[in-house]
């Protein structure tokens, strides 16, 4: 794989607070690499020692073999960033802030209007490019958003969680301009910590828990390391702990935590164990509310190494 | 890096051209304020009084003061002079306020003096106006000293208006008078008339009346047992008053103190404004900077290839750029519409310049406590308001201890500044002061750049 972003054991703490802990991964030319993790994982502090924000405590950071620093001009110019919040003027029009960020990104005058009227383009803006950014919907902001990291045409763009807070219709126009991204050949890290999104966007995923990287693969290769498990989600009357650990006596089961009022447990033959799998329930004292069989996603992944979900 | 600032200088000022508030507190409201405050303030910096003369003599020394004195005073438009019948009607003219003192020259006045009996000039005052009373009596000190110095003798008597003549001690304006015909006049009573009593504008003008204390009491002494000095001749005596009253002007406020050195009241209030709302002006800079950081825009600045550095530039730059606009405007709107007189543009240009930079030095510096735009909005103000203060924007802080204490504020050193250009046009004189607010500006520059850039990190 030619690496577009190699990153090799990446540290940098806040007193003493480790938010990233020797994390290291790699993404390829063309491909999306997802960093999924709940909130406070440390996705954001990782993201913002690759766009060179931050200054790494230890670790390198190549971008199209270019080392990242905070005054790695180089580096920065092949990176295009998304922040999670906002980042444009709500004063200044679409092609205002567009052509702001191109002037700082040192576009000549001709290849800066042209390359302006195609992002308007591409991110559904051309016919309101004179309107002020302050006067869009949340979506059509969120758009803005996206399309001045795309400007300058970088090698690796970084888009942080860029559906936080956003409306069904407009998350869903997002991911799929991210999709036309990756046919389009750019490589980008992504983080989130909504599964779904994820798993329907990215090539590879690492998963990130306390600011270290606990595992990173295909959506199929995390999935494995489950093993052939199903996952019983039972919702419970009663102490929903108690019942977790009662449940953790039953055979064939891998693991068992409670969720709010829910047990989720990982195991084998689920349907064949069902029955003493209520039963364990009730000895806890605990009933058993309703029962949900099905094959584990990056959610369960996510529990089954961290041992929380991820939206603690 | 200087494009990618410059970049950033014309996103800030096309975002403060869309922003109201920039405006209000840049032109809008310093100027609002000036003209208000001058309409309230006209006139009180230039001193004039009203005076009426009585002559009762009608002698040659008599003519020396009535017609050589009084329309040099009136012609300097230093006073409004009218003449009295009577010393009865010039006391009514007082006690209604018509006037504020009169002069009365008794009947054989020119004759006493011509015998070498010494003469008796009396100065009505009203108490309640104690400078124009101050005056008067300098006035008339200093005509009797002209006439003693020819060898002949005056007394000056003071009088408050409705008393008896004669008993004018204590009369208020500011000095116990010589008792009786021929006594000795009080020598100190217009020495030091203190015209800053009444300046509206802070003005401490010194009202000298030429008087000299000792030659008023020689004139005394010389009135009660110096030498006779003979019949004169009225044609010598007419050249001695005419001499006394054309040798120079009786009164006039003196050149000051370079300390003491002040603009006139509509100046002061303009540029006290205009370096007041400076400092409320280059905020925007360093708040923009923080709003950068609020709105989520700083990391994307800092993504960019441009550096740190450039960022700083840019707010300072457009800091810089909005803060002597405003400060060009309101000088050259005050200027035209109210009137004030800055001084010499290359002095002033110099203390425009450095006066921003201690604007944004201090503003930086406070700013770099502050996490949020509201919270170095808050903090700016606070300092900003105290600075004024003490700098005397809305008052003059005099020469005493408030003068010194102006001088710990940039407010303080940027109207020193201009009053040194007063007294002094050539830009040098600005030096000092520009030098002052440089300093400001670099000690307080530096601590708040070094502190922003460790919050960006």
């Amino acid at each position: 794989m030619d690496a577009v972003l190699q990153c090799t054991g990446l540290r940098r703490a806040f007193g003493e607070l480790k938010a990233v802990d020797d994390v290291s991964f790699e993404v390829g030319a063309g491909e999306t690499y997802g960093l999924l993790g709940p909130n406070g994982a440390g996705k954001t502090t990782a993201i913002s020692m690759v766009a060179g924000l931050l200054a790494t405590d230890g670790g390198e950071i190549l971008v199209a073999g270019e080392v990242m620093t905070p005054r790695a001009s180089a580096a920065k110019r092949h990176v295009g960033l998304v922040p999670q919040e906002l980042a444009i003027y709500p004063d200044l029009t679409a092609r205002e802030n567009l052509d702001f960020f191109a002037r700082l990104y040192g576009m000549d005058k001709g290849g800066r209007a042209n390359r302006i009227d195609r992002v308007l383009e591409v991110i559904g803006l051309a016919d309101r490019a004179g309107d002020r950014a302050g006067e869009y919907s949340g979506g059509m902001k969120r758009r803005l958003n996206i399309g001045i990291g795309l400007l300058h045409e970088p090698r690796l763009l970084i888009l942080d969680e860029p559906t936080v807070g956003v409306d069904p219709q407009s998350r869903n126009s997002i991911l799929a301009s991210v999709e036309d991204l990756a046919t389009d050949g750019i490589s980008v890290l992504y983080t989130t910590h909504y599964m779904e999104e994820a798993e329907r966007l990215c090539d590879r995923i690492g998963v990130i828990d306390r600011g270290r990287l606990v595992a990173e693969g295909t959506r199929r290769e995390l999935v494995s390391r489950i093993g052939e498990q199903d996952v019983v989600r039972m919702k419970v009357v009663g102490d929903a702990s108690a019942a977790a650990a009662a449940c953790e006596s039953v055979e064939g089961v891998g693991s068992s935590d409670a969720e709010g009022d829910e047990v989720v447990c990982l195991m084998d033959a689920a349907a064949g164990r069902l029955p003493a799998l209520l039963a364990a329930v009730g000895t806890s004292g605990a009933s058993v509310a309703g029962v949900q069989v099905r094959e584990p996603d990056l959610e369960d992944v996510f529990l089954h190494l961290t041992g929380n979900a991820l939206r603690d | 890096m200087f494009a990618a600032a410059l970049t950033i200088l014309r996103k800030d000022a096309k975002l403060r051209l869309r922003d109201r508030s920039v405006w209000v507190f840049a032109f809008v409201v310093p100027l609002a304020l000036t003209y208000v405050f001058s309409l309230v303030f006209t006139g009180q910096d230039e001193f004039r009084f009203t005076a009426g003369v009585v002559d009762l003599d009608g002698g040659p020394v008599a003519e020396g003061f009535t017609d050589g004195v009084v329309p040099a005073l009136v012609e300097e438009g230093l006073a409004e002079v009218t003449a009295f019948g009577d010393e009865v009607a010039a006391r009514r003219a007082i006690e209604e306020e018509e006037i504020g003192a009169a002069w009365v020259i008794p009947e054989g006045f020119s004759e006493q003096i011509d015998a070498g009996e010494g003469g008796e000039l009396t100065v009505l005052v009203n108490p309640d106006r104690s400078l124009t009373g101050q005056v008067a009596l300098g006035v008339a000190d200093g005509f009797a000293t002209r006439i003693d110095r020819a060898g002949l003798a005056v007394a000056v008597v003071i009088a408050a208006a409705g008393e008896v003549d004669g008993d004018g001690a204590g009369a208020g304006a500011g000095g116990g008078a010589g008792a009786g015909a021929g006594g000795e006049a009080d020598a100190d009573a217009g020495a030091d008339a203190d015209a800053g009593a009444g300046a509206g504008a802070g003005d401490e003008a010194d009202a000298d009346a030429g008087a000299d204390a000792d030659a008023a009491a020689g004139a005394g002494a010389g009135a009660d047992g110096g030498e006779h000095l003979g019949d004169l001749d009225p044609a010598i005596l007419a050249e001695v008053a005419q001499r006394a009253a054309e040798a120079g002007p009786l009164i006039s406020v003196d050149e000051l103190a370079a300390a003491d050195r002040q603009l006139d009241g509509t100046t002061y209030l303009a540029a006290g404004m205009a370096v007041f709302f400076l400092f409320f002006t280059v905020t925007f800079g360093v708040t923009g900077y923080l709003e950068e950081r609020q709105q989520g825009t700083l990391p994307r600045l800092l993504a960019a290839p441009i550096g740190i550095s450039a960022v700083h530039l840019g707010k300072a730059l457009g800091a810089f750029a909005l803060g002597l606009v405003s400060m060009t405007v309101l000088a050259v709107a005050s200027a035209t519409v109210l009137d004030a007189t800055w001084g010499p543009v290359g002095g002033v240009a110099v203390l425009v310049v450095a006066a921003v930079i201690a604007a944004l030095g201090v503003m930086a510096l406070v700013g770099s406590f502050a996490n949020t735009a509201e919270q170095a909005g808050n903090l700016q103000s606070v300092v900003a308001l105290v600075l004024g203060l003490a700098g005397g924007v809305f008052f003059p802080m005099g020469a005493g201890l408030l003068g010194q204490l102006a001088l710990v504020s940039p407010h303080g050193w940027f109207l020193r500044g201009l009053g040194d250009l007063a007294g002094d046009p050539a830009w040098t004189s600005a030096l000092p002061a520009a030098g002052a607010l440089l300093v400001f500006g670099l000690v307080t520059a530096v601590p708040g750049l070094l502190r922003m850039q460790r919050g960006v990190r």
